[in-house]
């Protein structure tokens, strides 16, 4: 090697921090006293410095494939803003879920046939009446909301009509009287049966299934309600929704 | 260094101030950030590859900087990042000439930018430049180059894995090759003092 060649093997070393001691102290004297050494040596730290940032970009190309592979299998990312917004957007939804569902849940589990009764019972409305021809003596007192005089009166009729076999059987419900009603409703069935009409039997069917609730048998009123659910033009069809029945089938299991 | 978990800034920090591979923390950086990166450029009229060109260009000037002690954590790597890609892609914009709207949005962008990050912008013309110069040393060179200075293995490993005679025969090849890398740096005088000054961060 020449002297030029020896300065570059020594300026390389002093680069790679390959010099100790004396060779270190001497190197760095002579390239504080040439500028040519000083000059080669920056240049060499350029070509170090480039050999680097090659070798971590090709690197970075190396895990930008792998990672692009990575990254297209999981969802996109959003911008921070977005993300804490969806985050925070998510976390009250989740809340307010659980809030509802435990709402829900609470219904479900907490639900009792006369609760049941109770949210689905609305007195029948004379005006409503179908079906019947014969005036009853139980309307009066009926449409005056006496329904003590109506069960009493209804004692005393020797051939009850059907009308006054639903009468009597909406009046025993308002008074809580849940067995004489179910009574009521289902000699009124048996009345329509044996004389093969239809007289107020949607309508019985539907307040014979609530007196059965008030009356704590929800295993009897089940067939009732899943009747009115399934007949889409059945009278009380809209009064049955599905959250009811559930909680229904429910109570009829145990 | 533990794998499948997240690091924090300072976990990802230390990787990169040492030794080790920077493999892992390279993930990191992707995974939680270049979804950000994507999301920027596209809603500022770049593509999904102007996305990743700009991505990996800005983690190799971040991980410099680190390196460099010119990163001390003053912010969260996360801003920093997004600040540079910020500037870089701005100046992107600008270079392709797409509008005037673009210069003054790029003027206004980088008056707001609270770091002063415009010096570390990621210069990709001398990147391409730089990495065709080294391409052209030929594979030995480029393979015991970057086993010493990248990888940085010992001589002896070195030997190992390229199989030459002997320790000085690797220490006399990688002396040609460097050499030759810096006189090819040498005879291009301007291409020289512009990588100096993306280098070195100075």
């Amino acid at each position: 090697m020449n002297d030029n060649s020896t300065n570059t093997d020594l300026l390389i070393q002093y680069l790679d921090g390959e010099l100790e001691g004396e060779a270190l102290t001497s190197i760095r004297e002579k390239i504080a006293a040439s500028h040519e050494l000083a000059a080669e040596l920056e240049s060499l730290r350029l070509a170090k410095e480039s050999v680097k940032t090659y070798g971590l970009k090709k690197n970075i190309a190396g895990i930008h494939t792998e990672m692009m592979k990575e990254l297209s299998a999981t969802p996109a990312q959003h911008p921070i803003g977005i993300r804490r917004m969806l985050q925070y957007t998510t976390r009250i939804a989740a809340m307010l879920a659980i809030v509802l569902g435990t709402m829900v849940l609470y219904q479900y589990f907490s639900a009792t046939p006369q609760q049941l009764f109770r949210n689905n019972y609305e007195t029948f409305q004379l005006h409503e009446t179908r079906g019947g021809n014969t005036v009853s003596v139980l309307e009066d007192p009926f449409k005056k909301g006496d329904m003590a005089v109506v069960t009493a009166a209804f004692k005393k009729i020797d051939n009850p009509q059907p009308e006054d076999y639903f009468l009597n059987g909406i009046a025993a419900l308002n008074l809580n009287h849940a067995p004489d009603a179910i009574h009521s409703f289902l000699a009124l069935q048996q009345n329509n049966k044996v004389n093969d009409v239809h007289f107020f039997e949607e309508d019985a069917q539907y307040y014979l299934g609530l007196a059965y609730l008030q009356n704590n048998e929800p295993g009897k009123a089940l067939p009732l309600f899943e009747h009115i659910h399934a007949d889409q033009a059945h009278t009380y069809h809209r009064k049955i929704n599905s959250w009811f029945m559930l909680k229904l089938k429910r109570m009829a299991r145990h | 260094m533990e794998t499948g978990r997240n690091l924090t800034d300072n976990e990802l920090l230390q990787i990169l101030r040492s030794d080790v591979t920077p493999d892992e923390a390279i993930r990191q950086l992707y995974r939680s950030q270049f979804g950000i990166t994507k999301a920027y450029i596209n809603q500022n009229n770049g593509s999904d590859e102007d996305a990743e060109d700009i991505f990996q260009e800005v983690v190799l000037v971040f991980i410099e900087l680190v390196k460099k002690d010119k990163f001390r954590g003053e912010s969260s790597i996360s801003t920093f990042l997004y600040a540079i890609t910020r500037n870089t892609w701005l100046n992107e914009l600008k270079k392709r000439g797409r509008s005037k709207l673009r210069d003054e949005k790029f003027e206004k962008a980088k008056d707001n930018t609270e770091m002063d990050i415009s010096h570390y912008m990621v210069n990709r013309e001398l990147k391409t430049q730089l990495m065709r110069l080294i391409d052209s040393l030929g594979e030995t060179c480029k393979k015991i180059l970057l086993a010493f200075y990248y990888d940085n293995l010992a001589i002896k490993e070195i030997l190992q894995n390229l199989q030459y005679e002997n320790e000085q025969v690797v220490r006399n090849k990688k002396y040609k090759c460097l050499k030759q890398l810096e006189q090819m740096l040498a005879e291009q005088t301007q291409l020289a003092k512009n990588l100096k000054s993306i280098l070195f961060y100075e």
